[in-house]
């Protein structure tokens, strides 16, 4: 199937009606809880290294007190937001791919369509719904951990006051900041999960198992190189 | 075209489909009375996959007409929203038995049999798991309900794919291969499923194979595909006592004949 007959397709199925509530808990559940050790390892370690590099840079000119301001700059408007997509995405969207170049390869999609469901509908509409849904959160959560892993490192490991970094952070990231973050998780969500969609769902039984990894790889990589065009493009709109 | 049955199931009429330079189906027409076994035999890679997925329209042929209980599947565009809802109705007038089970992986046995029955009935709960246990004893697996399809071995799978294919008591089943891949015993097991299910149900059969001892058993029709032509067609009776150089050679199971080894 051709990617813009699928959009079409995928996008009449997504807003023909409520999913099917078991299909789209089970994958808002993977792909929001299953991706939180994950997300939060990243980016407690990402918030901090954010803090280390701005300081020995920022220290050279005496800058060290606007720590704050460029954490809360750099890691609540761009960092974190595509590091969720990007890493949550690899995760989210090779599970997606997989299990359903899986079922294509092993008929099920086919035995869908014999019991008269459309397939649309029952397996790609839950799933769009659940990461355009979940990344955002995600995103928020994000924000969220790797401010305080930023102000940890900052206070803690390099002497920065905690109530100039706090007051830098609440005078650089206003409301729009926090929304834009969440905005972009739900374009990456939306667009990973697609992707990879995509990619899983027009996999064929001839591929056999190799069909699986060729999905599974191309998901991972467009819906990476995606995001980080699209955020561009978005930083450039929001920022510019 | 075929001379008409009374009450025919499927009509095929002059179906050809073609896959860029390769001819996968000839011209093929033949009818399916209802209530009737029909065994398509043929070597693989003749086409049979091809004609059974045409029946559900799974795959548009390029030319010619399939009608299903005189309703034309053929006509109906997958890509218009309306003809979608009317091919999906047609569609749960068939259930099918793939050559693998498809059965859903992330779902037990039991989920899987009440699948149909959740997404195309309003029953209750109690109605669905009393189906659901009556038509995994029919098949011959009462206590696999909470197994998962991984946990089976490949005649359980088959079973237990049967008892989700007739759980909503379709008109037609369609079965793709069904003893392929099956020891003896296995195979035979599955044929006397079939009767069985043919007898008490009343169900068409269309079953798709290349096992003669399969066809001598189970069928009240019997066809031949070879290179995407029928051969030979009707009643299995005349069939098997066919001089036709086809299926002469394919139920002698000769390697001299028309039929080559591709």
């Amino acid at each position: 199937m051709r990617f813009d007959r699928f959009v079409r397709h995928a996008l009449r199925a997504q807003f023909q009606g409520l999913p099917p509530r078991d299909e789209f808990m089970r994958h808002a559940i993977d792909a929001g809880v299953g991706s939180i050790a994950l997300l939060t390892l990243l980016t407690v370690f990402s918030g901090m290294n954010l803090a280390v590099q701005a300081f020995g840079t920022f220290s050279r000119f005496g800058g060290q007190e606007m720590l704050g301001l460029f954490c809360g700059v750099g890691g609540i408007r761009e960092l974190y937001p595509v590091m969720a997509a990007i890493v949550c995405g690899a995760r989210i969207g090779a599970t997606l791919a997989a299990s359903l170049a899986n079922m294509q390869i092993s008929e099920q999609v086919e035995a869908l369509e014999v019991m008269g469901i459309d397939p649309m509908r029952r397996l790609i509409a839950p799933r769009l719904w659940a990461v355009t849904l979940m990344l955002p959160l995600l995103c928020a959560y994000a924000d969220a951990v790797g401010i305080v892993s930023s102000y940890v490192a900052s206070v803690y490991q390099l002497g920065i006051n905690g109530g100039v970094f706090i007051s830098q952070v609440r005078d650089i990231v206003k409301f729009e900041d926090l929304a834009a973050g969440v905005l972009k998780g739900v374009i990456f969500g939306w667009l990973v999960a697609l992707v990879a969609c995509y990619h899983g769902y027009r996999a064929a039984k001839r591929d056999g198992a190799e069909g699986v990894g060729i999905a599974t790889n191309r998901a991972i990589v467009h819906a990476a190189v995606l995001c980080i065009v699209i955020n561009m493009l978005l930083s450039a709109l929001m920022y510019t | 075209m075929p001379t008409a049955d009374p009450a025919p199931a499927i009509v095929l009429d002059h179906v050809s489909k073609s896959f860029g330079s390769q001819c996968v189906l000839k011209e093929v027409s033949l009818v399916v009375p209802k209530g009737k076994i029909m065994v398509m035999l043929g070597p693989s890679g003749t086409g049979k996959s091809v004609l059974i997925r045409c029946l559900v329209g799974l795959i548009k042929p390029d030319s010619g007409r399939i009608f299903v209980f005189g309703d034309e599947i053929t006509s109906l565009d997958e890509t218009s929203a309306r003809d979608r809802d009317r091919l999906f109705a047609l569609r749960r007038r068939f259930g099918m038995l793939f050559q693998d089970g498809a059965l859903f992986d992330d779902m037990t046995v039991g989920e899987n049999v009440a699948f149909p029955m959740r997404q195309h009935t309003k029953w209750s709960e109690t109605k669905i798991r009393e189906s659901v246990t009556d038509n995994l004893k029919r098949v011959g697996l009462p206590g696999a309900a909470d197994k998962m399809p991984s946990e089976l071995s490949g005649g359980m799978r088959k079973r237990a794919a049967f008892a989700r294919a007739i759980a909503l008591r379709p008109d037609i089943v369609l079965c793709d291969e069904p003893s392929s891949g099956l020891d003896p015993v296995m195979s035979a097991t599955l044929d006397d499923l079939i009767l069985e299910l043919h007898k008490t149900l009343g169900m068409t059969f269309v079953v798709i194979s290349h096992d003669t001892a399969e066809a001598r058993k189970i069928a009240d029709y019997i066809g031949l595909l070879y290179r995407g032509s029928l051969q030979v067609y009707g009643p299995s009776a005349e069939i098997l006592k066919s001089k036709q150089e086809h299926i002469s050679q394919f139920l002698a199971r000769e390697t001299r004949g028309p039929i080559e080894v591709l």
